[in-house]
């Protein structure tokens, strides 16, 4: 056929009633020149078809069948739609083209049919795409490729799938160096930066904004008095008949929460009070069965579900139509993510997107108020993009000795074309040309970690076990052991961490799936459950959940506080709040930019100190180590660290003594990381990192699908595998990035060390205060998932503690 | 030497070590539990990668107490192995190692339930080594055993449990592994560096010991 050109593409979108957005224009115009970039706008529609239609109308003509164009999708549950609204643009265009899917979900016949006949678009994963490049064909499959679009870009940018991403398609440059490649990508502060990394030099990206920001209410469900509403909780469900009557009134809503638990919970109480609701009513969440999941997605398409009640599970994907409402239970967490939230209502066009906040909290009141101010000045969060994972980079090379093989100054050069490993040294790519050979000095006794051999220069693996179990870990998406729960009458339910069910006994009920079920029996990594009559019941606890709240959303908040206190006309919540603000000046004082609060009080669990930096709960928890490292190491004393986003408390049997420069003392930005790092070798943070560094790396192998027990048992005991490697090889380079990962990920360093910096200007202040002020009751209630900080030796602090055991003892 | 607790069970006086063995005066012996050799082997060859450097360590753990107490004899009470060596193993040939240089040292194992072989069946390097008992062992008026049964007219020592206990109080919390005396047994915490362990929750009447980093401390609720 003759090519498509701009024509067909005009007379195509006016058949259709559509308009040609000048930013589709431009996506194409500059994808006929060769050029790379990043299409970036806050919601929603046009981008597919703006990078779609460049390549399309390029080549769209060409008939022989071979790949040319890769489309990657974060989420493979996208990538069925995805591939619809390819097709309708291939068949509309008349185009010969074929649309292929790769993800977990594809079939062997179906893999081996597109090796026969390559479709010319593949839809995959990163984690697929990876599995590409493990076949020694990889050159073969990839000899035609011409584009490469990677939608949702900003969920990857960021973390090691981006990581991994970037990686391959380094190797795709290596073979394809003219190859186009496009990211599609919600607003974000740093495009520049996630432009940069999508397509580093020698590419130089077009930059290219989408349409203009629809418009987006904030609006909050409040409590009618502030007295009927908890000072701290994580739940909301005193909201409950408002949000019933809400749901009432929109023809379809979803309703968002922070954590899978909450998701549960949340379902729970609405089915309790409208029983009318069932079937009408669903639950999404990640741990849910697919197959469940797909048909609730269907339900929502379709109009026939009332409300799903989800999780980041339905953050992203393609739009459902019918949905006109949009609610979020508890924290925004961040404003690019409310936003993104709110998005996903009101799609007719030029409607107003909606969101419907529900605090479950009185403080929470602030965060929404302040989202909604941080919106309207448009700031931001940033996505900052991983350096130098060297877990995933080990992964990758033995995925392309695998593969094709390599030599090892050529893929230096290649991964050095990165971003992520841009800083690599020549001492380090020793150290893993070491390890993926011989397994590195601790390991050098093993065959099997002699993975890859070389020869004549080119480095290869050859054993066919080894290459299968590599195939099979394939990918850096980590999570504890999931335990598939079942029903006993057959039928699956979903999966849970294996953590949780680990906990429970036979006929223990708990909330799976917004059933309430009691377990039966726990058998080949299966928990079998029935139905239960109602009673005392758990929730299952996942992991996640632990987002801390934004830099942006932070200062906003700050910000707001700051006016209430200079009495500028407040928003809604804060006018319901102002009560509660009230008593906080009266019995200490507000949390604001310009001084630091820091409140004393002593209560019967002894001496408790808070401080209020605002620097999100992360950044709080590397602050609270740091300082109560610090003062442990002036003088013994044993401390309980709590950590929440507004701030932190440390709590000591002894009062302590101390006064403004005293604190200055301990929260001196200088040697943070030195001693954040002796602090951290203390805890057990960097053990718990280590696990899943060790599993991407290829260290430990996570086993057969439904390998059972022995599996489990080898997790759970990668806290001892990491004190042996600390014992015999120190220098092991996946131990030094398991602290690093702490101190930058788990412990938000950057944010530490601004809020120092911060710090080191203000003024302090600090109050003693009767009874918990409203800042400070929050911490007190999150005190359960306390860590510890001691320098007292382990002889004292067990006395102290048998003592207390006896004491406790003796009053009962 | 400092850091360890004596009791006395059954008129005999035993002192319990830091290092999660019991020292026996009265006959110069030493007994540790669960030192399950060979789990660094065992785990690799499903693909974990664990240095072998484990076995070197306890053995270094063991040379001290055996010089400190002048001990004659070492009695394990279960456990010795993780599981049977495959002949690629080279922990039987650094166990055969370390007993010649303890050439006078009496060397004895109650069998557990990982040890599953019988004396005949131990590797050519530590056959006639090993005085191997393949269920309970009397000694006197205490019963030596992997697992904790009570019996009848005896007073039992055993493993198998991997024991640790659980503290916390208002501020502090800490998990270690302890020495549990119960009305008819006690349990040993397991010796060896690369084991797991229990939470066990103490009864009344029970005594419980916990082990830190240089000394043994009683927990025992009065």
């Amino acid at each position: 056929m003759t090519s498509i050109t701009r024509d067909d593409v005009d007379r195509w979108f006016a058949g259709n009633g559509w308009q040609v957005f000048d930013f589709q224009a431009a996506v194409w115009d500059a994808c006929q020149e060769g050029q790379s970039g990043l299409l970036h706008s806050p919601t929603g529609s046009g981008k597919t078809l703006a990078a779609w239609l460049g390549p399309l109308m390029r080549l769209g003509h060409e008939a022989d069948s071979a790949l040319r164009v890769l489309w990657i999708t974060p989420l493979r549950a996208l990538a069925n739609d995805t591939a619809k609204n390819l097709q309708q643009a291939i068949d509309a265009l008349g185009s010969p083209w074929q649309v292929g899917l790769r993800t977990g979900d594809t079939s062997t016949s179906e893999r081996a049919r597109q090796k026969k006949q390559p479709p010319q678009v593949l839809i995959t994963t990163p984690e697929s795409l990876s599995l590409l490049l493990s076949y020694a064909d990889a050159a073969k499959t990839f000899r035609r490729l011409d584009a490469v679009i990677v939608d949702e870009w900003h969920e990857l940018l960021g973390n090691k799938r981006g990581v991994q991403l970037e990686l391959c398609l380094a190797r795709l440059r290596s073979l394809r160096p003219s190859l186009v490649t496009w990211g599609l990508s919600a607003t974000l502060a740093n495009l520049e930066q996630a432009a940069q990394v999508l397509c580093p030099p020698p590419l130089e990206p077009v930059l290219i904004r989408g349409e203009s920001p629809k418009a987006v209410d904030v609006l909050s469900i409040m409590p009618e008095t502030l007295e009927q509403f908890p000072w701290s909780g994580r739940l909301g469900i005193g909201l409950l008949e408002p949000v019933i009557e809400q749901i009432e009134q929109a023809r379809s809503t979803l309703v968002f929460t922070n954590t899978r638990s909450q998701s549960e919970l949340w379902f729970e109480a609405l089915l309790g009070a409208r029983p009318d609701w069932i079937g009408r009513i669903a639950l999404h969440h990640g741990s849910i069965d697919r197959k469940l999941r797909q048909r609730i997605e269907q339900g929502l398409r379709d109009g026939d579900l009332l409300a799903v009640v989800c999780t980041s599970s339905l953050d992203l994907g393609v739009d459902f139509a019918p949905v006109d409402q949009v609610m979020q239970i508890g924290s925004p967490k961040g404003v690019a993510r409310l936003m993104q939230r709110a998005g996903r209502s009101g799609h007719q066009p030029d409607a107003v997107s909606r969101i419907l906040c529900v605090p479950t909290y009185a403080l929470e009141l602030i965060e929404i108020a302040a989202a909604r101010s941080a919106w309207q000045a448009r700031q931001i969060e940033a996505r900052v993009a991983l350096r130098l994972c060297l877990d995933v980079l080990s992964q990758h090379l033995v995925t392309i000795a695998l593969g094709s093989g390599f030599t090892a100054d050529a893929m230096l050069d290649e991964v050095r074309q990165t971003y992520a490993s841009g800083k690599l040294f020549e001492t380090h790519w020793g150290w893993w040309i070491d390890f993926i050979t011989r397994g590195g000095q601790a390991l050098a006794g093993y065959p099997q970690f002699q993975r890859v051999v070389e020869t004549n220069g080119v480095y290869r693996m050859t054993d066919r076990r080894l290459s299968r179990q590599h195939r099979m870990s394939v990918g850096t998406i980590t999570s504890d052991t999931a335990m598939r729960v079942k029903w006993m009458t057959g039928g699956t339910l979903g999966t849970i961490e294996e953590s949780f069910v680990s906990r429970l006994k036979t006929g223990d009920r708990f909330l799976f799936a917004g059933r309430l079920v009691a377990l039966v029996q726990i058998r080949d990594m299966t928990a079998y459950v029935k139905r239960a009559k109602p009673g005392k019941k758990t929730v299952p606890r996942w992991q996640g959940g632990r987002m801390p709240l934004s830099n942006e959303l932070s200062h906003s908040m700050l910000a707001l506080l700051q006016s209430f206190r200079c009495g500028d006309p407040m928003p809604d919540e804060l006018a319901l709040l102002a009560p509660l603000l009230n008593y906080q000046q009266q019995v200490s004082c507000l949390p604001s930019e310009t001084l630091l609060l820091i409140e004393r009080c002593k209560s019967r669990e002894g001496h408790s100190i808070f401080v209020f930096p605002f620097a999100g709960r992360l950044a709080h928890e590397g602050l609270a180590t740091l300082i109560a490292y610090r003062i442990s190491r002036e003088i013994k004393i044993t401390f309980t660290l709590s950590v929440n986003d507004y701030g932190f408390e440390l709590l000591s049997r002894e009062a302590l003594e101390f006064d403004e420069s005293t604190f200055r003392r301990w929260s001196d930005p200088d040697n943070l990381l030195d001693d954040l790092f002796a602090a951290i070798n203390v805890g057990e943070a960097a053990k718990r990192q280590f696990r899943d560094i060790a599993r991407i790396a290829g260290l430990v192998f996570s086993g057969y699908p439904g390998s059972g027990k022995s599996t489990r048992q080898i997790q759970a005991s990668s806290g001892l595998i990491f004190d042996v490697l600390t014992r015999y090889d120190d220098q092991n380079l996946l131990l030094d990035q398991s602290r690093r990962e702490v101190l930058d990920a788990q412990m938000e360093t950057r944010r530490m060390q601004d809020a120092m910096s911060r710090i080191a200007t203000l003024p302090i202040r600090i109050v003693t205060t009767e009874r918990l002020s409203p800042f400070a009751f929050p911490l007190w209630a999150e005190r359960l998932q306390s860590q510890i900080m001691s320098s007292e030796t382990w002889r004292e602090r067990v006395a102290k503690m048998a003592d207390t055991l006896n004491r406790r003892a003796a009053a009962s | 030497m400092s850091g360890a607790l004596e009791v006395c069970i059954a008129d005999e006086a035993l002192l319990l070590l830091p290092e999660r063995a019991i020292f026996w005066p009265a006959r110069g012996a030493l007994l540790i539990a669960d030192w399950h050799i060979g789990k660094a082997a065992v785990f690799g060859r499903r693909g974990l990668a664990i240095p072998e450097g484990d076995l070197q360590h306890d053995m270094q753990r063991l040379d001290r107490l055996l010089s400190i107490y002048a001990a004659e004899e070492l009695i394990v009470l279960g456990d010795l192995m993780h599981a049977p060596p495959l002949a690629t193993d080279h922990w039987p040939q650094g166990l055969a190692n370390w007993l010649a240089k303890h050439a006078q040292l009496s060397f004895s194992v109650v069998a557990g339930n990982h040890d599953r072989i019988s004396a005949e069946q131990l590797p050519a390097a530590l056959a006639g080594r090993i005085d191997w008992y393949p269920a309970d062992r009397r000694v006197g008026a205490i019963v030596l055993a992997h697992e904790p049964e009570p019996l009848a007219d005896s007073y039992v020592l055993a493993g198998h449990l991997h024991p640790t206990l659980r503290l916390t109080s208002g501020v502090d919390r800490v998990r270690s592994p302890v020495f549990w005396f119960r009305q008819d047994y006690a349990v040993l915490p397991a010796f060896g560096s690369f084991t797991g362990g229990h939470n066990i929750r103490p009864g009344r009447g029970d005594r419980v010991f916990m082990t830190g980093p240089d000394s043994v401390v009683e927990i025992t609720p009065r």
